[in-house]
């Protein structure tokens, strides 16, 4: 009679905890939280070659030439550079400089009046036409690429605190989304049938 | 005084912990729903190149499609191979995947993003070869995949 009395005995739920703990840590370290990272670009549509191409009209004025060799040597217009011009001292390297300084300066590409937010502004046209030999290395590719991009960063903010007085960085997203238009990332990667020409 | 030495007296109750496993696991489902686990064994060996200007690249709509040498390659056999999805392909495979992929999930080939995770030994050439298929299959929205660069900045 006592014995049916006697409540069934409880079970200790405080391991739960640590079961859950664990399944908690086990999965921390197995999953990846890898964000993929990348450069984002444009490419050109596609256009069959038996059809007549009628090219876009650039001012030669307006482009600059990029040319990459298979060992790595890189032209710039007519000047050239060596791969340790890619490397930055401080805050920019010698080619990233001098593409900017190509985008700024109004004697070495036009500048056209572009509307920002209302306002009225002066853009560089420039491009840069980067070619590279089928058998140049990737690495090198991306970092002039890199690069290149800088350069286009740096014109980015110089414009953005023309309209807005602050860094691109600090711009909000509708902001930054004018300047981006305004200032679009003008690499053209060449037609590959291009390279055999100079 | 009889009061207080009830007061005096009486626990304080141990506090409850039954509410922990609760609130541990939801952290536990906080992190399976936010991680991913890989979805692809990869088959052939990227190491990325480094970058500086890099942005994140939102998932969503994102492809991949490796290019390196093939994992478990001969030391002197350095044939890059394209992986798309789990199996190894060629260059003019490419146009299939995208539209196959743009069906899987329904939306444009403009709408995609290709990431293109090419080994830093790569070379231009062939990476202009897989550029030209994207342009065939109207995918033109690409990025480098590239990793952060530590030195240098």
């Amino acid at each position: 009679m006592a014995k049916a009395k006697k409540k069934a005995g409880e079970i200790n739920s405080s391991s739960m905890a640590d079961i859950a703990f664990l399944l908690l840590i086990f999965f921390l370290v197995t999953t990846t939280m890898d964000v993929d990272t990348g450069m984002k670009r444009t490419l050109p549509p596609w256009i069959d070659p038996t059809e007549q191409q009628n090219d876009v009209d650039v001012n030669e004025r307006n482009v600059l030439k990029v040319n990459v060799s298979r060992s790595g040597a890189i032209m710039v217009g007519t000047e050239e550079y060596r791969s340790s011009d890619l490397r930055r001292s401080g805050e920019h390297s010698r080619l990233s400089r001098e593409v900017y300084f190509f985008l700024v300066d109004p004697e070495r590409s036009n500048k056209k009046d572009t509307e920002i937010d209302g306002g009225m502004y002066k853009v560089s046209e420039g491009l840069v036409s980067l070619k590279a030999d089928d058998e140049t290395e990737y690495k090198v590719y991306l970092k002039v690429q890199d690069e290149l991009t800088h350069a286009f960063s740096l014109y980015r903010d110089d414009v953005s605190r023309q309209v807005y007085g602050k860094a691109y960085d600090e711009l909000d997203d509708i902001q930054a989304g004018n300047i981006r238009k305004a200032v679009p990332m003008k690499i053209s990667e060449a037609e590959p049938n291009d390279q055999t020409k100079k | 005084m009889a009061v207080m030495a009830k007061k005096g007296k009486r626990e304080v109750p141990a506090m409850s912990t039954s509410s922990l496993p609760d609130i541990v696991f939801m952290l536990l489902f906080f992190f399976m729903a936010a991680t991913t686990m890989r979805e692809v064994d990869p088959l052939v060996s990227v190491q990325m190149p480094e970058a500086i200007e890099i942005t994140e690249l939102d998932k969503k709509n994102l492809v991949n499609i490796w290019m390196g040498k093939p994992l478990g390659a001969a030391k002197g056999e350095d044939a890059l191979k394209i992986q798309l999805n789990d199996q190894t392909r060629e260059v003019e495979d490419i146009r299939d995947f995208i539209s196959a992929t743009t069906v899987t999930k329904g939306v444009g080939p403009k709408d995609i993003v290709v990431n293109l995770r090419v080994d830093e030994g790569a070379t231009v050439g062939k990476l202009t070869a897989v550029k030209q298929e994207l342009r065939k299959a109207e995918a033109l929205n690409i990025a480098y995949a590239a990793r952060a660069s530590e030195t240098n900045r």
